[in-house]
C-alpha cells in the first residue's frame, strides 16, 4: 500500500471522527439548552420567569446543573442487579446518539447515507425501551418495576402506529433513504393527505419519548419517578441526557419525514441561500416547542386511555391510511 | 481485512451470547443475551449486504418479540435452577438425539457437492435484481413469484391472532368500563342539581 | 402484469379456496360486530359457504392447471380430495352445532377456525412445491391446535391443546429439516423440478433420502401413524367431541393425500427407498391400533386407536405404489369418513343428566332405551370391523387386493390378522349395548335434526354401499389416475 493511500485513509478516518464529534457535541449542547428552554417555556406559560440567576438570563443554568449532577455520589441500591443497573442508562444514552448517524442535517451532510436509513432509525428508536425495562427490573424496586412495565407496553403499542405512518410516507417517496425521502417531490394533494398522519406521528412520538401527557412511566405523582426512582448523580444524568436526546432525535425524524428536512419551508426557493442546517434546526425546534407546549397544557392520561388511544384509534386509523395511500397512489398513477 | 475482523467480532459475540443464553442462571440475563445474539446476527447480515433483513431482524425480533419475552420473563417468578434439576435426567437422551442428528448432518454434508444440476435448479430470480437495492429486490420476488406463500403466511398469522384471542380473552361480568361516548353525552342539566339550602336546614 | 410475464397470475383454479378464506374472514367480521345475534346464524352461513365452495370445486378444481409460480396445482386428484374434505367439514359442522351449545362453547370463532383449517387442508392437497406445502400444513395445524384447546374451562382440553401444539411443532421442525436437506442437495423446492432431478441424479444422494425420511416422519405425525401416534389418544380424549370428530375425519385425509402426492410425484423414482418406510409405518400402526384399543374404556380414546389402525390399512395401499393402491386408499378414506361421522353422532348422544359421558360402559342397555341408536352404532361398528356386507369391508378388500397386486403378500396377511384382532373391540361395543344391564340410563332425545340427519346418512351409506359400489369407485379411480399421468 502506498503512503499516499494511507494518508488518504487516515484523512477520511479523521474527517469521519471529526464529523462524529461535531454531531455529538451538537446534540449534547442541544440537550443542555433544551432543558433550559423547557424551564423557560414552562415558566412563560405559567407567567413565571424561569431560571434567571446563573449567568445572563440564567443561560448558564444547564452547565451548573450538569456540574452538580456530575459531582454527586452515585448510589447503587444494595439489592440491585449491578451490571444491568449500570448498563441501562448507558444503553439509553448510547442509542439516542447512535441514531444520529443517518439523519441528514443538510444536503449531503450525513454521517452514513445508507439505503435503509428510515428502517435503521426505526430499529434504533424501538430499542430505547430496553434501557427503561432494564432499569426498572434491575432497580429491584416496585415503583421502578411498575414504571418499566408501563413504559414497555406503552412504547411497543405506539411503535406499531409509528411504523405504519412511516410506511405511508415511504409509499409516497419510494425510498428508504432519508435524503431521498427529503428530496422526493410532494404534490400539494399528497401533503394534505399526509397531514393527519403528521398529527398522529407527533402524538406518537410524545408517547414514544414518555413525555407529558403520556409520561406514565415516570409518573411522579403516582409512582414517584418510575424507572428512574433509584438512580442518582451520573446514572441519573445519563438517563436525563438520553431522554432529551431522544426527544431531539424524534423531532429530527418528524422533520425529515414530514417537514422536508433541510429544505426551506413551503418550497420558498428564494430562501435557498440560507444554509440548510438552519432550516433543519428551526423545524426541529418547532417540533420541540410542541413537546414543551403539550407538557404545559395537557394533564396526564390514565393508563387505559393511553392503551385505548394506541390500539383502538391510532392502529386502525393508520392501517386505513396505509391502504388509502396505496390506493390513491395507484389511482392517480403517482407511484414513485 | 477490516471486514474479516468485523465478521469475527460479530460471529464470536454471537456464538458467545448464544452459549450464555443457555447457561445463564438468571432468566432475565438469558433474554438479554438473546437480544445481544439477535443484534450480532443483524450485524452479520449487514456484512453480507442484506441490510433490509438486518434492519427487519432488529425491528421485529429485538424491538418487538424480545421485548414481550423480557416482559413475561421479568414478571414470572420461576426458579429455573429448580426446573433444570428435573430436566437433568433427560440429558443423556437429549445428548443421544443430538449426537445422532450431528452424525447425520456430518454424513450428509460430507457427501455434499454442488453439482451442476442443483446449480441449474436453484431458483434464480428472473428480474434484473443486481441493479436494484436489496429492498426492491426482495419486494420484486416476494409479491410476484412468492405471492402465494406470502398470502398463506398472512392467513397463518390471522389464525394465530384469532387463536390467541379465543384462548385468552374472557368477558368478565361486572367489570366497569369507561364509556367515552356516554361521558361526552352527559350535560350539566342532568348531572347537576342546584338547590337553595337554608342555613342550618341541611339536605335530606 | 407484463413485467412479470414468467408468472401465471391466473386465480381461477384457486377460486374455491379464496372464496372460503374470504367467507371465513367475513364471518369473523360479522361475528365481532354483531356478537350474540350472529352466533345463531353463522353456523348456517358457514355450511352455505362450504356448499358453495363445493360447487366451485366441482366447477374449476378438476381442470389441470399449475398456477402462481408453480405453487398450486389443480387436477382431478386434488379436486376429488377437496370435495371429500368439504363433505367431512360439513358433516362436522352439522354435528357440532348442538354439541357446542350444550357445552357452552358456541363461539363464532369455532366456525371461523374450522373454515380456515379447511382452507389450509385444501391448499395442502394442491401443493406442488415444498414451500407451499409447508405453509398450507402450518395453516391447517395452527387452526387445529387452537381448536383442540377450544374449551377453555376444561383443563383436559388445555392439556390436549398444549400436547398437540408441542408435538406438532416438533413434527414441523423435522419436516423443515428434511425439506432443507432436500433443497440443499437438489437446489429446488418445486415438485416438477424435483422429479426431473431425481430422474437424472443416479444414484440419488444419500442426504436426499435422509430428507425424505424426515419429511415422512413429520407427515406421519400429522397422520398419527405409529410410531408417531403418541399424541392421538390424549388429544382425542381431551378436545371437545366436535373437534375430535373433525380430527378423526378430515385432517388425516388431507395429510394422506399430501403424502401420496409427495411420494408419487417428486419421489416416484425412489419407490424402493420409501416403500420400506411406509411398510414399517403401516405395520406399526396396525399393531398399535389393534392392541392399543383393547384396554380402553373411554370411547373417544378407542376411536383414536381405531383411527391409527385405519391409517395403517391406508398405508398398505400407499405401499402398493400403484394406481389401484391409491384408488383403494381414497375409497377406504371415504368410507372411513362416512362411518366416523355416524359414530360421532352417537358419541354426542351420550349424555346423562345434561352432561356428556364418554365411557364405553355408559352405553350399556342402549338397545332397550334407544334401540334405533343402538342398531345404528351396531351397524357402524360391524362396518368398522370390516364385516361384509357393510361398506367398511370393501375399503379393506380393495386395499388388500392392491397389496396382493403389488406382491406384498406378508403385508396383506398381516392386515387381515390385524383387522381380526381389531374386530374384538368393535364387537365389544355391540356386546355392551345389547347384552349388558344398564345401571343408569342415558338421556333420551339428545340429538338435533342435523345430527340425526348425519347419522342416518352415515348408516344408509354403510348399509347400501354394496348396492352400487361402482358409483364411488369410478370417481376414486378417476382421481387416482390423475396422479399417474401417462403411466
Amino acid at each position: 500500500m502506498s503512503i499516499d493511500r494511507e494518508i488518504e485513509m487516515f484523512l477520511a478516518f479523521a474527517w469521519m471522527l471529526g464529523h462524529i464529534i461535531v454531531l455529538i457535541v451538537g446534540v449534547l449542547l442541544g440537550v443542555a439548552y433544551l432543558t433550559y428552554a423547557e424551564r423557560k417555556v414552562l415558566g412563560a406559560m405559567q407567567r413565571r420567569q424561569g431560571p434567571m440567576t446563573v449567568g445572563p438570563w440564567g443561560l448558564l443554568q444547564p452547565i451548573a446543573d450538569g456540574v452538580k449532577l456530575f459531582s454527586k455520589e452515585t448510589i447503587i441500591p444494595s439489592q440491585a442487579n449491578k451490571i444491568v443497573f449500570l448498563l441501562a442508562p448507558v444503553i439509553l444514552f448510547a442509542l439516542a446518539l447512535v441514531a444520529w448517524a443517518v439523519i441528514p442535517v443538510d444536503k449531503d451532510w450525513v454521517l452514513a447515507n445508507i439505503n435503509v436509513g428510515i428502517l435503521y432509525l426505526f430499529a434504533i428508536s424501538s430499542l430505547g425501551v430496553y434501557g427503561i425495562i432494564m432499569a426498572g427490573w434491575a432497580s429491584n424496586s416496585r415503583y421502578a418495576f411498575l414504571g418499566g412495565l408501563r413504559s414497555a407496553s406503552q412504547m411497543v403499542s405506539y411503535e406499531v402506529s409509528m411504523g405504519l405512518i412511516i410506511v405511508c410516507v415511504i409509499l409516497c417517496t419510494g425510498s428508504l433513504n432519508l435524503q431521498e425521502i427529503v428530496l422526493a417531490p410532494r404534490p400539494i394533494w399528497m401533503q394534505i393527505w399526509l397531514f393527519p398522519m403528521f398529527i398522529v406521528f407527533l402524538i406518537s412520538i410524545l408517547a414514544e419519548c414518555n413525555r407529558a401527557p403520556f409520561d406514565l412511566p415516570e409518573g411522579e405523582s403516582e409512582i414517584t419517578g418510575g424507572f428512574m426512582v433509584e438512580y442518582s448523580a451520573m446514572t441519573f444524568a445519563l438517563f436525563f441526557l438520553g431522554e432529551y436526546a431522544n426527544m431531539i432525535l424524534m423531532s429530527a425524524m418528524a422533520t425529515t419525514l414530514f417537514l422536508g428536512g433541510w429544505l426551506p419551508p413551503f418550497g420558498m426557493w428564494f430562501l435557498d441561500f440560507v444554509p440548510g442546517i438552519v432550516w433543519f434546526g428551526l423545524k426541529t425546534c418547532a417540533i420541540l416547542f410542541f413537546f414543551l407546549w403539550a407538557r404545559a397544557t395537557l394533564p396526564r392520561f390514565r393508563y387505559d386511555q393511553l392503551m385505548r388511544l394506541g390500539w383502538k384509534i391510532f392502529l386502525p386509523l393508520t392501517l386505513l391510511w396505509v391502504v388509502g395511500t396505496a390506493g390513491l397512489l395507484l389511482a392517480f398513477d403517482a407511484l414513485p | 481485512m477490516i471486514l474479516a475482523a468485523v465478521f469475527y467480532l460479530f460471529a464470536f459475540i454471537l456464538l458467545l451470547s448464544g452459549f450464555l443464553v443457555i447457561t445463564a442462571r438468571n432468566p432475565v440475563h438469558s433474554v438479554l443475551f438473546l437480544i445481544l445474539a439477535f443484534f450480532n446476527a443483524a450485524g452479520l447480515f449487514v456484512l453480507l449486504g442484506a441490510e433490509f433483513i438486518a434492519m427487519i431482524l432488529v425491528i421485529v425480533y429485538v424491538g418487538a418479540v424480545a421485548v414481550l419475552f423480557l416482559f413475561v420473563v421479568m414478571m414470572l417468578d420461576i426458579d429455573f435452577a429448580h426446573l433444570r434439576k428435573g430436566a437433568m435426567q433427560y440429558v443423556p437422551l437429549g445428548l443421544l438425539v443430538g449426537v445422532i442428528l450431528l452424525t447425520e448432518l456430518v454424513i450428509s454434508v460430507s457427501a455434499w457437492q454442488f453439482n451442476s444440476l442443483s446449480q441449474q435448479n436453484l431458483a434464480v430470480p428472473e428480474i434484473g435484481l443486481n441493479a436494484a437495492t436489496n429492498t426492491q429486490a426482495l419486494g420484486a420476488v416476494l409479491y410476484t413469484q412468492y405471492v402465494y406463500a406470502f398470502q398463506l403466511a398472512g392467513l397463518i398469522l390471522l389464525v394465530a391472532m384469532i387463536g390467541a384471542i379465543v384462548l385468552t380473552h374472557r368477558v368478565r361480568p361486572g367489570v366497569r368500563k369507561q364509556s367515552i361516548e356516554s361521558q361526552n353525552a352527559r350535560r350539566p342539566e342532568e348531572a347537576m342539581e342546584i338547590l337553595k339550602v337554608q342555613s342550618g336546614a341541611g339536605i335530606s | 402484469m407484463s413485467e412479470f410475464g414468467f408468472l401465471d397470475f391466473n386465480l381461477v383454479p384457486l377460486l374455491p379456496e379464496v372464496f372460503l378464506a374470504l367467507s371465513a374472514m367475513g364471518f369473523l367480521l360479522i361475528g365481532v360486530s354483531f356478537g350474540d345475534e350472529a352466533r345463531r346464524v353463522i353456523p348456517w352461513y358457514a355450511l352455505l359457504a362450504l356448499l358453495m365452495t363445493g360447487v366451485l370445486v366441482s366447477q374449476v378444481s378438476f381442470d389441470d392447471a399449475i398456477v402462481l409460480g408453480g405453487m398450486f396445482k389443480a387436477d382431478a386428484y386434488s379436486g376429488f380430495v377437496k370435495l371429500l374434505i368439504i363433505g367431512g367439514v360439513m358433516a362436522t359442522l352439522g354435528l357440532s352445532m348442538r354439541y357446542l351449545e350444550q357445552e357452552h362453547i358456541d363461539q363464532m370463532e369455532f366456525y371461523v377456525l374450522v373454515l380456515l383449517a379447511s382452507v389450509g387442508m385444501m391448499f395442502m392437497v394442491s401443493a406442488v412445491n415444498l414451500l407451499s406445502l409447508y405453509m398450507a400444513l402450518e395453516l391447517q395445524s395452527l387452526s387445529l391446535y387452537v381448536l383442540a384447546a377450544f374449551n377453555r374451562q376444561s383443563p383436559r382440553a388445555a392439556e390436549a391443546g398444549v400436547k398437540y401444539f408441542a408435538l406438532g411443532g416438533l413434527a414441523s421442525g423435522m419436516m423443515l429439516f428434511g425439506i432443507s436437506l432436500i433443497y440443499g442437495f437438489t437446489g429446488s423446492l418445486d415438485f416438477g423440478t424435483l422429479t426431473a432431478s431425481m430422474m437424472v441424479m443416479q444414484p440419488v444422494p444419500f442426504a436426499v433420502i435422509f430428507g425424505l425420511v424426515f419429511l415422512l416422519a413429520g407427515l406421519a405425525f400429522k397422520l398419527s401413524a405409529a410410531p408417531f401416534h403418541m399424541w392421538t389418544p390424549d388429544v382425542y380424549e381431551g378436545a371437545p367431541t366436535a373437534v375430535t370428530a373433525l380430527f378423526a375425519m378430515v385432517p388425516k385425509l388431507a395429510a394422506l393425500a399430501l403424502l401420496m402426492r409427495i411420494l408419487f410425484e417428486p419421489f416416484a423414482y425412489l419407490v424402493p427407498q420409501w416403500e420400506q418406510i411406509i411398510i414399517f409405518l403401516a405395520v406399526m400402526s396396525m399393531i398399535v391400533g389393534a392392541f392399543g384399543a383393547i384396554a380402553q374404556s373411554n370411547i373417544k380414546r378407542l376411536i383414536a386407536y381405531s383411527s391409527i389402525g385405519h391409517i395403517g390399512y391406508a398405508l398398505i395401499g400407499v405401499a402398493a405404489a400403484s394406481e389401484g393402491g391409491i384408488n383403494a386408499v381414497l375409497l377406504h378414506m371415504l368410507i372411513y369418513m362416512a362411518m366416523t361421522a355416524g359414530t360421532f353422532a352417537v358419541i354426542m348422544a351420550m349424555r346423562r343428566g345434561g352432561r356428556s359421558v364418554e365411557r364405553i360402559d355408559d352405553l350399556a342397555g342402549l338397545s332397550r332405551s334407544q334401540p334405533i341408536l343402538a342398531y345404528a352404532l351396531g351397524i357402524l361398528m360391524f362396518s368398522m370391523a370390516g364385516v361384509p356386507p357393510f361398506a367398511g369391508f370393501f375399503g379393506k378388500l380393495m386395499i388388500f387386493q392392491a397389496a396382493i397386486g403389488a406382491e406384498l403378500y406378508a403385508l396383506a396377511i398381516f392386515g387381515v390378522v390385524a383387522s381380526v384382532v381389531a374386530a374384538y373391540y368393535y364387537l365389544r361395543i355391540v356386546k355392551v349395548m345389547f347384552f349388558d344391564e344398564a345401571v343408569l340410563m342415558l338421556d333420551l332425545n339428545v340429538l338435533s335434526g342435523p345430527q340425526r340427519f348425519i347419522l342416518a346418512c352415515s348408516v344408509a351409506f354403510v348399509l347400501f354401499f354394496i348396492l352400487s359400489p361402482s358409483a364411488f369407485i369410478d370417481s376414486t379411480q378417476l382421481a387416482a389416475a390423475a396422479l399417474f399421468p401417462g403411466r
